[in-house]
């Protein structure tokens, strides 16, 4: 039904759709997300034919093909004929749209070319749920919610085959849109919708398929169910994870950076975490990866660590008896776990620091065979005894370069420099008197917060944060889940955090693993 | 537990007598020969009384009692200090060896130390020195050879507690190897034992030196507080024992004291329910 070719589009020199492709089905409810200037408007402006009308310095090419007319060459007149009857759009701006000084009903009507269907347009207003005693109601009069509704009243009720929905909801409370949710699934029954939006309760309430958009390219699509629960692109995750869901529990997290379009190499990555230097150079590919299409270099997030059938025993005592997990790229996987179920036992045996009876670990995808300092750069560990995790005899600054001096990787002064730089960022002082303290000087939150500057000096990928906060206080204990939050958005970390605590689990993690008699099962409790 | 010494020095007024004593006696030795006689020199002045010329009198060979006297320190110095540091660098080498590596190592070399234990070293030393005579190079090996055995215990003992302290573990989780983690963290965690264990090999090494030039066993090249003593002793019946006995026996005690005090200050750091005995 619509079938878009190579579509680019830009506003004198500022590129805002870059070769795009994708096709609409008839029937089909396809949402279309991302941040505010990702070109989602541009998109909608493009397929109405009204890009050039809008904006004088706007340049179109590719093609749109809508039931074989291409809408970019197509003629005023054939523009016409197809505007509002076929392609029918509910804008955005819902007040600039609607003409002040015309009255609800006079607005409809104009679009049956001023003939005033009483039956037609009474009929609609009911089907959306706008009051009809209230049609001659100026705009002014009306709240939002009954402007939006207008909207769609106007939208619908010449039939159209598609229906261009561009945030129909965003700025809504939720009983309102709620209902017109309802509304729009209603109205859209056998007909084709593109719904623009960065409102994801709607676009998982509304689509069937998601395209996820981002500077002007697409970076993921797929089924909807597929890419909310399993999102495989840096950005797809970014987006849901920012977003206020009442079955998540795990503290928002933005993502990192503000949008930038570059001009070479994915669009993405002067935000993404998980950059390599390909990324820089060329633009992705849409590629297939099983059920969805992604633009990635790395294939998506990349899986950090495996561990596969890990066994291990004390003398009599079993502890492990076959335990699997996996940590993605920027997530935070608990390990819940009573004490002596055996969690740093699996946490020191992934460091390398006890031997496991079977089993492998996989990091990035290849087998560690050797615990050497290529992997302990990549991987972390915060051990869960604060006040001997540093030795006595080093003051702070020693600690936070000693990983440094034992991979002999810099001078002296950029080690010094590179200490300094962690330790804001875990939000410590940097002055010489705070770096000449002792562990004995600190209080329990400042030596975690070293203790943590000491894992993140090598830059890893993953930290294993064993109960990082059992010994401090709540409010302190706080800070520093948030803190290691924080650190997770600008650094794109993996995270396996052991605890026993359900309450922070559920703060932190992406997923609740629990291990149990040497197993480790999932956590039905998001 | 993060301890400073200096701290501990500053509060312990007999350990800084035991400091200073042991610092007086150790300048003493080094700078003797600027301002005595040559000891072995032989004169017609035989056990004669103190005087201008010699201080502390002559002995029977008409030698020069004061300058055999600091001459008879400086081995003695010579003696503690260089058994202490060789046992001591024995006990820590093999010690921290055993505990870091354990398994069979370990379990041989601590088999090896009872055994060695268990023999009383005294008399072994007295029947090897009986037939060798050994000069001062052989005493402090033989000194050394039969006293690393104790502090070794201690240290393969504290450094099995030492190498599953979680700093440890996050230097190793950073990849640190085991030459640095020995260097780094393990012997410097040590120090305070470590003192312990010199200062107990140092005392007992000039003990035994002195003892066993007392008893006669040792060579009669080196001259000995221990030699001194058993010489003077011979003379019990004159009153050169007041210049000859006495100021021998009292410098050796002055050194034996002295270490006593020091190694009390680290005990008492060592094993902080003494602090307040």
């Amino acid at each position: 039904m619509l079938k878009i070719k190579n579509l680019s589009a830009s506003y004198g020199n500022k590129k805002v759709l870059r070769n795009l492709n994708f096709e609409v089905k008839k029937g089909d409810i396809v949402a279309i997300v991302g941040e505010s200037g990702t070109g989602k408007t541009t998109l909608a402006m493009s397929i109405m034919g009204l890009l050039s009308e809008q904006s004088a310095d706007a340049e179109i090419s590719g093609s749109i093909l809508f039931n074989g007319t291409d809408i970019c060459s197509a003629s005023r007149q054939e523009l016409l004929k197809i505007r509002w009857k076929k392609i029918s759009m509910v804008f955005q701006n819902i007040d600039n749209i609607l003409n002040p000084t015309i009255s609800v009903y006079n607005q409809i009507s104009e679009i049956l070319n001023g003939k005033k269907n009483n039956l037609q347009i009474n009929n609609m207003l009911e089907r959306v749920g706008f009051p009809s005693n209230r049609a001659s109601a100026y705009p002014h009069q009306l709240s939002m919610g009954e402007k939006q509704k207008v909207l769609i009243a106007m939208a619908y009720i010449l039939e159209p085959e598609l229906i261009i929905l561009d945030e129909p909801t965003s700025s809504l409370d939720n009983e309102t849109k709620n209902s017109l949710i309802k509304v729009i699934k209603k109205l859209s029954q056998g007909r084709t919708a593109l719904l623009l939006t960065h409102d994801l309760d709607t676009v998982k309430k509304l689509s069937e398929k998601t395209m996820v958009l981002y500077g002007g390219s697409t970076v993921e699509s797929g089924h909807t169910k597929k890419i909310f629960s399993n999102p495989r692109h840096p950005y797809t995750r970014g987006l849901i994870r920012s977003y206020p869901s009442m079955n998540r529990t795990k503290d928002l997290q933005g993502i990192r950076g503000r949008p930038e379009f570059v001009d070479t190499g994915c669009p993405f990555w002067p935000r993404c975490t998980q950059l390599i230097n390909i990324c820089r150079i060329y633009r992705p590919p849409l590629k297939k990866y099983g059920d969805t299409m992604l633009a990635c270099h790395r294939g998506g997030i990349i899986p950090l660590l495996n561990v596969e059938n890990i066994s291990k025993s004390y003398n009599n005592l079993t502890v492990l008896k076959s335990a699997y997990l996996n940590v993605y790229e920027g997530e935070t996987v608990t390990l819940l776990g009573r004490s002596g179920s055996g969690k740093t036992t699996l946490a020191k045996i992934i460091m390398g620091l006890i031997k496991p009876f079977g089993g492998n670990i996989y990091l990035e995808n290849k087998k560690i065979e050797k615990w050497d300092f290529s992997f302990y750069k990549r991987t972390q560990m915060i051990f869960q005894e604060v006040e001997s995790a540093v030795s006595h005899r080093l003051n702070v600054l020693d600690a936070v370069i000693e990983p440094m001096v034992i991979h002999r990787v810099k001078s002296k002064s950029d080690m010094i420099e590179d200490a300094k730089k962690v330790l804001s960022e875990v939000e410590l002082p940097t002055d010489k008197n705070f770096l000449h303290l002792y562990p004995h000087h600190l209080s329990g939150g400042e030596l975690q917060r070293v203790v943590i500057a000491r894992a993140l000096v090598l830059s890893p990928k993953l930290l294993i944060a064993d109960e990082p906060t059992s010994s401090l206080d709540a409010s302190i204990q706080a800070k520093i889940l948030k803190l290691l939050n924080r650190i997770q958005e600008e650094r794109g970390l993996g995270m396996l955090f052991i605890t026993h605590d359900l309450g922070v689990a559920r703060k932190v993690s992406d997923r609740i693993l629990k291990l149990e008699n040497g197993i480790i099962t999932k956590e039905r409790l998001r | 537990m993060h301890i400073s010494v200096r701290k501990n020095l500053k509060k312990n007024k007999s350990a800084q007598a035991g400091l200073v004593i042991l610092t007086i006696l150790f300048l003493i030795t080094i700078i003797a020969p600027l301002f005595t006689k040559d000891p072995e020199t032989f004169s017609k002045m035989i056990l004669s009384e103190p005087s201008l010329t010699n201080i502390l009198g002559t002995n029977d060979l008409g030698q020069d009692i004061f300058s055999r006297l600091l001459f008879g320190l400086r081995t003695s110095m010579f003696v503690s200090i260089s058994a202490g540091l060789l046992a001591t660098l024995l006990s820590v080498a093999i010690g921290v060896l055993a505990g870091f590596t354990g398994g069979l190592f370990d379990e041989v070399i601590m088999r090896i130390i009872d055994s060695m234990l268990v023999i009383p070293s005294i008399i072994i030393l007295i029947l090897i020195s009986a037939f060798i005579k050994p000069n001062l190079i052989s005493l402090v090996i033989l000194i050394s050879l039969f006293h690393w055995q104790g502090g070794a215990r201690i240290i393969r003992g504290q450094t099995l507690v030492i190498k599953q302290k979680i700093h440890i573990y996050s230097a190793r989780t950073f990849g640190a190897k085991k030459a640095y983690i020995l260097t780094r963290h393990i012997i410097p965690d040590l120090g305070n034992i470590i003192m312990a264990s010199f200062l107990h090999n140092a005392r007992s090494a000039v003990f035994l030196e002195a003892g066993m030039a007392f008893i006669g066993i040792s060579s009669l090249s080196s001259i000995s507080l221990g030699t001194m003593m058993h010489n003077a002793l011979e003379f019990y019946y004159l009153p050169v024992w007041l210049w000859w006995l006495l100021p021998s026996g009292i410098m050796l005690s002055l050194v034996l004291v002295s270490f006593t005090l020091l190694s009390n200050l680290i005990e008492k750091i060592i094993d902080p329910r003494l602090k307040d005995a």
